[in-house]
């Protein structure tokens, strides 16, 4: 008796305790609701005139990935604070794990915490089915809402419209429907080498695929100890994206037919997987099956690669003081991707982007934020005081000051003019089920770098993804 | 005689080799992690042993990064993480020594409906996979307003720390006779003080060695913090991977974080030492 006596008291403890826990945590939430009512009364009451002061009082909480763009970002958030009156706060995440954390926090909806976010444009296809994201033409086009210097046009639009979409699997698609996301800053996949030991093998930076997988050996050869070639490898959709993306694509393959057939099996498929195959296993870095973003820049950085085809931005970080091995400082030039055979580039690019959760309970002064971060004023800050490199905004190209800076680096502007120029966009076509549809490719790639038959691989890829298309009911007959 | 002596002799070297090998072995690692901390950005990626040798990474994450290109925002906030990490393991050992030392006695000692199956279900909490149950517990945390507390963070870390201690307390409670308990009993001694007097330091190296694998387990959890958690509660574990960033990666700077991340097990593991020995003795006089 005595004994079941101790067991209901201490099971009643328990649940007192755990009630307790729930209270005292569930309190410091309270207060922020009352704030919450303000932005809608204060931005519907003014239909004429923008006011940066609308929000004044209402609080932000961001949730920002750690990249030198964020460092520029919360550098300045005091100059908007004082704009507008409102307070931010932020939350920063490592980028290993920072899409975890967006995708758990957006899933809880209207109780999620976050008003903006960092994102990829590729997030897009996943989030904006599912309703996370709020579309911001409504507010872009709303003069009430946007301050009338915002200049939406400036933006560069090969990177507004991979940003459009009208949530259709489809490379058509892309460019139409609402405005997901607004870029912030970007990435065009380019050929970065070490201008020194180019000259010092006689070479020039390789124009084909051919030429690629060539010079990629060579540099290798005159080289010893050093990866001719450094590019990601590792099972990751990002392993596709940056150089490989832009080789397949400049080469004139696409990744989906029309009817969403897809098409990772094509002869030129075939023929552009097996020379790039060929280059890693010849040329590249010996542990190229787990290369990420950072083994890949860390490398060409610390002078064990010769050259590196990844994004133009990757090959800037690594030409710093502090990060360069001494030889490699100064000596970084970059190129244009190769072409295709029928004289094609066709650049893939990465767009940093700043969206709205569609949970936000703070719209209209959430988007106060978003256009101010996104404005001129902060992105010319962004680009010339901080590291916000590439920038969105035409302008911002045109900043002579911008241009002082980026001089130093050797055919940076020049090759940000051919890229631009030509086709540059995202090449991907949108779709749901992009991240693990891609991580299978990357995956087929590792394989036929294991040994395996690369038309068979990829048969059997497009095998299995004609499944998954299928069953989510993308693939049209 | 001499001879035997002699390959005595030789088996002892021979143990001491192979032991010493071993030693080399496992603590290459953390020998490497030491060096790779020590380092400077620019000979980080050299395989050589030789190399210039310098504090500056220690310095940049307690005290800021004296090199931080202007305008780049150089505060550090490590030493703000370290102590998040050791209140956050500290209060979830303690947490679960309130409730997990009753509950290993409960189930050690009582006979009651569904009690194999309550310590199931405890266990259970340790061989689930955590990514099973995040979501559902991040959308609740979101509701009931625990995200990115310490209320919350010790609470869920009871997943981890409080399963451990039921268990490997239960076994001690289960192997203390009963007759000490009714002995003193007719000496007089309430329920309470039977427990406290006599019960808890008959159980004290399992509850140093329980206290100190849940430390160590909380101390290490990653997926918790990182999902449950933001900038109010970010844990050493979460923050050593913002090391590695888009413009740099500080190999270096991790490595001085894991350096200084581990001490505190260590202190822990090496003053709670005396006990675990303790404990090894223990068995061997009740026998």
């Amino acid at each position: 008796m005595r004994v079941r006596n101790l067991f209901v008291a201490l099971s009643l403890l328990t649940v007192f305790a755990m009630l307790l826990g729930a209270c005292a945590g569930a309190a410091p939430a309270a207060p922020a609701a009352p704030a919450a009512e303000e932005p809608a009364a204060g931005g519907d009451a003014a239909p004429a005139a923008f006011d940066w002061g609308m929000c004044k009082g209402t609080e932000l909480k961001l949730l920002l990935n750690q990249h030198p763009y964020q460092q520029a970002l919360v550098g300045e958030l005091p100059v908007f604070e004082e704009l507008t009156g409102m307070k931010v706060t932020y939350d920063v995440v490592p980028e290993q794990n920072y899409f975890d954390k967006v995708t758990i926090d957006l899933q809880a909806g209207e109780s999620s915490t976050y008003d903006a976010f960092m994102t990829g444009a590729y997030m897009i296809w996943q989030y904006a089915p599912a309703g996370w994201m709020e579309p911001l033409e409504p507010y872009i086009n709303d003069p009430a809402k946007t301050n009338p210097d915002y200049d939406f046009e400036d933006i560069l639009p090969d990177l507004r419209n991979s940003e459009m979409w009208n949530l259709q699997p489809g490379s058509a698609n892309l460019g139409q429907g609402s405005q997901y996301a607004l870029p912030w800053g970007w990435e065009a996949n380019a050929y970065m080498y070490r201008k020194d030991l180019m000259d010092a093998a006689g070479l020039k930076p390789p124009t084909t695929l051919d030429e690629l997988v060539d010079v990629s050996k060579k540099l290798k050869e005159a080289n010893p100890g050093m990866a001719g070639i450094d590019v990601r490898g590792s099972l990751n959709w990002a392993t596709i994206h940056p150089g490989f993306m832009t080789m397949y694509s400049s080469y004139g393959c696409v990744d989906y037919d029309e009817k969403m057939h897809p098409q990772m099996n094509s002869a030129c498929a075939v023929e552009v997987t097996k020379k790039w195959i060929d280059m890693v296993k010849s040329a590249g870095p010996e542990a190229w099956t787990t290369y990420t973003w950072y083994q890949a820049g860390s490398d060409f950085g610390a002078g064990k690669g010769a050259s590196l085809f990844d994004a133009d931005i990757l090959g800037y970080f690594q030409n710093q003081e502090g990060t360069a091995a001494p030889e490699v400082l100064g000596n970084v030039a970059w190129a244009p991707g190769p072409l295709g055979p029928d004289g094609q580039l066709k650049t893939n690019i990465w767009i940093w982007s700043l969206a709205m959760n569609a949970g936000s309970k703070n719209k209209d002064c959430t988007w106060l934020f978003l256009q101010w971060a996104t404005g001129k004023d902060f992105l010319t800050t962004g680009a010339t005081k901080y590291s916000m490199v590439n920038p969105v905004r035409q302008s911002i190209w045109e900043n002579p000051d911008f241009q002082a800076k980026m001089a130093e680096q050797t055919d940076y502007l020049e090759t940000f003019n051919t890229i631009s120029s030509n086709d540059m966009k995202i090449q991907f076509t949108p779709q749901p089920l992009f991240f693990e549809t891609t991580t299978e490719w990357a995956q087929a790639l590792q394989d036929i770098y294991a040994g395996a038959d690369a038309q068979e691989r990829l048969d059997k890829l497009v095998e299995s993804l004609t499944v998954q298309l299928k069953d989510a009911g993308i693939y049209q007959e | 005689m001499e001879n035997k002596s002699g390959s005595h002799r030789l088996a002892a070297v021979l143990s001491d080799a192979v032991l010493i090998a071993y030693f080399i072995f496992a603590l290459f690692p953390i020998v490497w992690m030491l060096l790779i901390s020590l380092k400077p950005g620019e000979e980080l990626f050299t395989t050589r042993f030789v190399f210039h040798p310098t504090l500056d990474n220690y310095q940049a994450i307690l005290f800021g990064d004296p090199r931080a290109a202007a305008g780049v925002v150089a505060k550090q906030e490590f030493p703000r993480y370290f102590l998040n990490s050791l209140i956050l393991a500290t209060g979830s050992v303690v947490v679960s020594l309130l409730f997990g030392v009753p509950a290993a006695y409960a189930l050690a000692r009582y006979k009651f409906k569904g009690k194999e199956d309550l310590a199931f279900t405890f266990l259970s909490f340790r061989f689930a996979p955590e990514l099973v149950v995040i979501i559902p517990l991040a959308v609740l945390y979101r509701q009931l307003g625990l995200y990115d507390t310490y209320w919350g963070m010790i609470w869920v870390l009871q997943l981890v720390t409080l399963p451990l201690l039921i268990w490997v307390l239960r076994s001690y409670f289960e192997d203390i006779s009963p007759d000490i308990e009714q002995a003193a009993m007719i000496d007089g001694y309430p329920w309470w003080r039977i427990f406290w007097n006599i019960l808890l330091p008959l159980v004290r190296p399992g509850l140093a060695a329980a206290a100190l694998l849940a430390f160590i387990f909380a101390w290490n959890s990653f997926i918790f913090p990182l999902v449950l958690g933001a900038s109010n509660t970010t844990t050493v574990t979460v923050a050593a991977l913002g090391y590695l960033s888009s413009a740099q990666s500080f190999f270096n700077r991790m490595a001085a974080a894991a350096v200084i991340s581990s001490i505190p097990q260590i202190v822990l593991a090496l003053s709670i030492q005396r006990y675990l020995i303790r404990g090894l003795s223990f068995g061997a006089v009740k026998g």
